[in-house]
């Protein structure tokens, strides 16, 4: 591999059990193209916000995950690129959530491993984010949704925290259903709400106006 | 005379909330954009030889990817496993999914097949926002005599009343699917102006709507018991009936284990987004790594009329520096807040809320005449005074755009101390495949949505109309896509349209070596270089 290496003072790295050289600004995305190392799937954006670049990094004894596309390449580094997360196991469609009465009764059937967290910080510690993932999870099964999808805010799903987590609570997906649930019942924009009303009584095209 | 600077020499001179002195009078638009944007740069342009847009201008790199030859052949097909559906959508960014979505909706089953991971697209990178005319100054009409105007008139009308008409139901739709927007104090959405706008009409989600869109959208869909998704899954050639006269289904290949399967369907709805991987004239791009224009590619070959090939949008402000950024895109909602561009001098040369081929040229101007600030990095750019905003609005860049503090966090760099070093990067594919006010393209069975159909946008895009269009075409090409043509009777599946375009080719003289679609950017492949070339010219 020595003869596609780019000149400049190396690094070496190991990605997905190969070794390579690159060049110290590079990313471990751009350090695998340029060492051509295969099975490099899940890349995208190239900027942190598709959360598909999972990685599992390892520096001397300390093991971690990160997001290859934000990871500059350090020498000695061991980093495996990891498959991407399994299908949800938590169903729901949000029209059938019709009722807000009985939200929190909804949330502990669709999500019933959230009030079982044992607090063990596996999620925070892997979250690429820096989100208050456990803290996220405690809120939405106290019932306080709206505070708990703000902690999600920056949130890409790269679901590293859902593979962490050992009670399969899947606090990802407990993110985006208390984001979710937040905007479907409570966001009744005045402004939206009057031009959608202006809009019904005099539909475009329905006569009053000229063609 | 050169002025231009070193970046320590220009950071040094820099003084937040420094005169930036008078605006220079505007150069003529049309002597500007002639003089300095890319679309007009010499030799850019190529006249297309075959296909239904032959005797066309197009840009020279994409008409070599429309006259190449398929990826697959005949023989390639045989003992693939078929598989059939009502509806195949390709492509899993917001268009697909709202295609996806509408065509469940209306009971079909479907489908989505898409090239990387479900939501990894251009749609999750946006930033500013999205268009609806919802605030009491401002009107349809409005809406779309700005659409119109910024895309110098070269928009199709009926496509764009469709557009802003669906404008507010479009927002209404996403909340429904749980999509959280920025409210004022009284509960309204908030609304910002935009580059070419007459009224303050961008609805968002600080700097994240579309991040919030596509975590939204991809959960519903995958959420949805009538909507099947293959993941890792490109589509490599479109299938055509024995005449090459209407689209029939699609060839997917896996890219974990390269196998091919066949997709049988009543139609197909092209979702695939834009081309900003392409690199056109070696610039740099704030597209995600699947932009490389497939959709383009075939629903060309399958006869497919294409619209405004040699139009495409730089947006103004790509950050430089550092290298691992270079093309990233720094959202335009900055300038629409109050941000400043200056030169090398620190002295303004562009009102900044003029439309982006015009920003883009401005700033092209001034690097080429030498105002420009020249990083050790190599390339060349102008300030977006995003210190100077902080400055007259403390808090306002924490408040509002956190993604572009958390990005540039990476890189070492505060843009609430500093300015930021921005050049124009490829953004957006301005036309694409005509379509009507159903998505339907000129070939029977084939819809398109999103960034790879056109005919909305005319030669320029305002902000904030891409991420309507998706939602608002995506649905109304699901629904159609849906509901249109029973006729489930014995159905051929062929090639027969790539034979055709290969005896075009070959008539017309042209290589058969080049296959197309690219899937992805050569530099993916091992020992590809990563560098582009267009800001690192000397002027
Ligand atoms: C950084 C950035 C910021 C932006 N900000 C804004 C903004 O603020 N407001 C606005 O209105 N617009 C904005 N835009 C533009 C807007 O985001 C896009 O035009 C829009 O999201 C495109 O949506 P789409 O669904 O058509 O395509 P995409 O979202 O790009 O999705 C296309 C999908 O198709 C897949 N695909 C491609 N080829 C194949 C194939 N051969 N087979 C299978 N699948 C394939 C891709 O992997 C991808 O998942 C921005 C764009 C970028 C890049
Ligand atoms: S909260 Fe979980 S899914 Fe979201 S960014 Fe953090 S680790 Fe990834
Ligand atoms: S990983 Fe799971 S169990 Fe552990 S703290 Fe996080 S949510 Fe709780
Ligand atoms: S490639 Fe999208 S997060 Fe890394």
């Amino acid at each position: 591999m020595t003869e596609t290496t780019p000149s400049g003072p190396a690094v070496e790295l190991t990605i997905n059990g190969m070794a390579v050289r690159a060049e110290a600004h590079m990313t471990v995305v751009e350090a695998a193209w340029a060492n051509g190392v295969p099975r490099v799937t899940g890349v995208g954006c190239l900027e942190g916000v598709c959360g598909s670049c999972r990685i599992l990094l390892r520096r001397g004894k300390e093991v971690g995950v990160a997001l290859a596309c934000e990871t500059l390449v350090e020498p000695g580094i061991e980093v495996l690129f990891l498959p991407p997360p399994a299908a949800p196991r938590h169903q729901y469609e949000l029209a059938e959530l019709s009722d807000g009465w009985d939200i929190q009764a909804r949330f502990q059937e669709i999500f019933p491993e959230a009030a079982r967290c044992r607090h063990c910080h596996g999620c925070v510690s892997s979250c690429p984010k820096g989100i208050v993932v456990e803290e996220g999870v405690a809120l939405a099964v106290a019932g306080h949704f709206r505070e708990a999808g703000e902690a999600f805010f920056e949130c890409v799903m790269c679901e590293l925290c859902d593979t962490a987590c050992p009670e399969q609570i899947a606090p990802a997906h407990v993110g985006l259903f208390c984001r979710r649930i937040t905007a479907f019942f409570h966001l009744r924009p005045p402004n939206l709400i009057h031009r959608l009303e202006e809009i019904r009584q005099d539909p475009p095209g329905g006569g009053k106006e000229k063609p | 005379m050169t002025c231009s600077l070193s970046y320590q020499e220009a950071l040094a001179a820099y003084r937040a909330g420094a005169d930036p002195g008078p605006l220079p009078e505007p150069m003529d638009p049309d002597r500007l954009l002639s003089a300095y944007h890319p679309d007009y740069l010499p030799g850019s342009m190529t006249t297309l030889a075959v296909g239904p847009n032959a005797g066309e201008q197009c840009q020279r790199e994409l008409a070599e990817l429309l006259q190449a030859e398929a990826c697959i052949d005949e023989v390639d097909l045989a003992g693939v496993p078929v598989a059939d559906t009502d509806v195949l959508v390709i492509g899993g960014g917001g268009a697909g999914c709202a295609a996806a979505l509408a065509a469940a909706e209306k009971g079909a089953r479907v489908l989505l097949a898409t090239k990387l991971r479900l939501g990894d697209s251009n749609t999750v990178m946006a930033e500013g926002g999205i268009q609806a005319a919802i605030e009491p100054g401002d009107s349809a009409q409005k809406h779309m005599q700005d659409t119109l105007r910024a895309g110098h008139h070269a928009g199709d009308p009926a496509l764009v009343a469709a557009l802003v008409g669906d404008g507010p139901d479009v927002i209404r739709w996403l909340i429904r699917q749980g999509m959280q927007f920025d409210q004022t104090s009284t509960g309204d959405l908030h609304t910002r102006p935009a580059g070419g706008t007459s009224a303050p009409r961008v609805v968002h989600c600080r700097d994240y709507t579309g991040l919030e869109m596509m975590r939204v959208l991809r959960e519903s869909v995958i959420q949805h018991r009538g909507i099947e998704v293959w993941e890792q899954h490109s589509a490599v050639e479109l299938l055509s009936n024995e005449s090459g006269q209407k689209c029939v289904g699609a060839v997917l290949a896996c890219r974990t284990d390269q196998s091919l399967r066949i997709v049988r369907t009543r139609s197909v709805i092209l979702a695939t987004g834009g081309l900003g991987r392409l690199h056109l004239n070696g610039f740099p791009t704030s597209n995600h790594l699947g932009a490389t224009g497939d959709g383009l590619v075939l629903a060309y070959r399958l006869g497919a009329k294409l619209s405004e090939l040699d139009s495409f949008q730089y947006h103004p402000t790509g950050l430089v520096n550092p290298p691992l950024l270079s093309g990233k895109l720094v959202t335009e909602g900055i300038r629409a807040a109050g941000a400043l561009l200056l030169n090398a001098q620190g002295k303004r040369f562009i009102d900044e809320l003029q439309p982006r081929d015009i920003v883009s040229a401005a700033i092209i101007r001034e690097c080429r005449e030498g105002r420009g600030i020249h990083p050790s990095s190599g390339g060349v750019g102008v300030w977006l005074d995003t210190a100077g905003l902080e400055r007259s609005q403390p808090g306002l860049l924490e408040r509002q755009f956190p993604k572009l503090l958390a990005r540039t966090r990476i890189a070492g760099i505060d843009p609430r101390k500093e300015p930021i070093l921005v050049y124009p990067t490829l953004h957006y594919q301005n036309g694409g495949a005509v379509i009507d006010v159903d998505g339907a393209t000129t070939v029977p069975g084939l819809y398109a949505a999103g960034e790879v159909a056109g005919g909305i946008h005319g030669r320029n895009r305002i902000m904030g109309n891409a991420l309507l269009e998706i939602i608002g075409f995506g649905r109304r090409a699901g629904a159609a896509a849906a509901l249109s043509g029973h006729d489930r009777g014995p159905k051929k599946i062929t090639l027969e349209h790539v034979n055709r375009a290969r005896r075009a080719l070959a008539l017309a003289g042209l290589p058969l070596a080049r296959r197309a679609p690219l899937m992805l950017p050569a530099y993916t492949a091992p020992g590809k270089d990563l560098t582009f070339t267009a800001n690192r010219a000397k002027p």
